[in-house]
């Protein structure tokens, strides 16, 4: 007697690149087991590409909001945003400072040593 | 492989930049630094939402409200995304979500100084959303490039959240600073009780046997000094230029030697506000959370029972 196959089922493949990316939809499949769906993800989707990961998730096990105003803004929220605070710059340069970014935090901790700029910049400052 | 072998092997790797996820193998010194590290990282943030959600019901505007409620929230958050990750560390051991958070009311996981203070006036207010976040953001800033992968990860979204942080922050402390005489006075004393938590926030001058460990590890990769120097050279001149004196005559810059110096804040007091739980705040909002805890029993039966 021949051997009944699975029906195959809809995978959704993500993959990861770097340690400090997510994990990023790219794609769905076909396959009757999560195994293979696991091998044919890597065939389809990372031929050339290295990645780090590959996650296969059956899409009957994803929940999406079906409707469109799940995501709906009831209101402004400038508040919560950085661009609800833009005229910090013009008041610092009012105390004759400069306006600060997070990224320009981010990159000053991470570097080394202090630049000669950053350096001038402080010392300026200190009568 | 031995585990002497396994352990070298692992510290090579972190020491050559590799990093770490959760079902990898690690050395249990490794995992229980991040336990200890995260935990009391994700409990802070729960206990950093007390003195700012003390000033929400008394905010000025109703934007400034919202604003506070909108950062208590981001907080909260945080402390959640912390907790995911110490949970995954944690399984070994068979510890959950309710056990972390009773060792934080059982007072078994300390939380930062900060928190333990009081939020007296508005410019309390807004200068923790400055200074105290502008603190943290350094000190996770520089925790950006941890061996731990997980950790990594939930840092950058963090941080990311931050920048609104700062900016509401600024701009509060900005609107006081313009403010008439008695506000500037509130701003200034409002400086003055806070400097030298601010100082200590960052941790000791020595690098203990533990801090050590996590620099061995790629955990941390910088000193506590490091980054109070860091903040004293972001901060301090932002700070003079709104026309405020800080609380430190001996506060300079030197050049030569590229750092600043400061009077150092007492060490062993504020350390027994940390250890003890023995801060002008920390007994209310301990029991105010001890309180949420059990209050909240059944949303967190309900959402953990199934159906
Ligand atoms: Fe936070
Ligand atoms: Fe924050």
């Amino acid at each position: 007697m021949e051997k009944q196959t699975e029906p195959s089922s809809v995978y959704e493949v993500f993959v990861q690149r770097d340690h400090l990316d997510p994990m990023i939809h790219v794609g769905s499949l076909l396959a009757p087991t999560s195994e293979l769906a696991l091998q044919l993800a890597r065939e389809n989707f990372t031929r050339r590409e290295q990645v780090l990961q590959i996650w296969v998730v059956p899409r009957i096990h994803i929940q999406s909001a079906e409707e469109a105003d799940f995501h709906a803004r009831e209101m402004d929220r400038s508040y919560r945003e950085v661009s609800g605070y833009t005229e910090n710059g013009r008041l610092w340069r009012m105390f004759k400072e400069k306006e600060i970014t997070l990224e320009e935090i981010v990159r000053y901790v991470e570097q080394k040593k202090q630049s000669k700029n950053d350096l001038h910049r402080e010392e300026g400052h200190e009568s | 492989m031995d585990s002497q072998l396994l352990e070298e092997e692992f510290v090579k790797r972190v020491q050559s930049g590799a990093k770490i996820e959760s079902n990898d193998w690690m050395p249990d010194g490794y995992r229980h630094l991040l336990i200890k590290l995260i935990h009391m990282h994700a409990v802070s943030e729960i206990m950093g939402v007390y003195p700012e959600k003390e000033w929400v019901p008394k905010a000025p505007n109703l934007r400034r409200k919202l604003a506070l409620m909108a950062k208590v929230q981001d907080e909260m958050g945080h402390g959640q995304l912390l907790l995911r990750i110490v949970e995954d560390l944690a399984a070994p051991y068979g510890k959950g979500r309710e056990e972390l958070l009773d060792d934080l009311v059982e007072g078994k996981v300390k939380f930062h100084n900060v928190f333990h203070m009081e939020a007296r006036t508005w410019a309390d207010a807004g200068l923790i959303g400055w200074l105290i976040d502008g603190a943290a953001i350094i000190n996770q800033a520089s925790l950006l490039s941890t061996s731990y992968a997980p950790y990594a990860r939930i840092l950058k979204r963090i941080c990311a959240e931050e920048s609104f942080h700062m900016q509401h922050g600024e701009n509060v402390i900005l609107s006081i600073a313009m403010g008439t005489d008695k506000q500037r006075k509130m701003l200034q004393d409002s400086l003055n009780y806070w400097w030298y938590s601010l100082l200590f926030f960052f941790g000791p001058l020595e690098t203990t046997p533990a801090a050590q460990k996590m620099l061995h590890y790629r955990i941390r990769t910088k000193t506590n000094e490091e980054l109070r120097q860091k903040f004293l050279a972001k901060y301090v001149p932002r700070i003079w230029s709104l026309g405020l004196t800080i609380p430190d005559p001996t506060l300079h810059y030197d050049s030569k030697e590229e750092r600043w110096y400061y009077t150092e804040p007492e060490w062993k007091t504020f350390q027994k506000i940390v250890s003890e739980n023995k801060g002008p705040k920390s007994q209310e909002r301990i029991a105010l959370r001890r309180f949420a805890q059990d209050q909240h029993k059944w949303v967190r039966l309900a959402m953990t029972t199934e159906v």
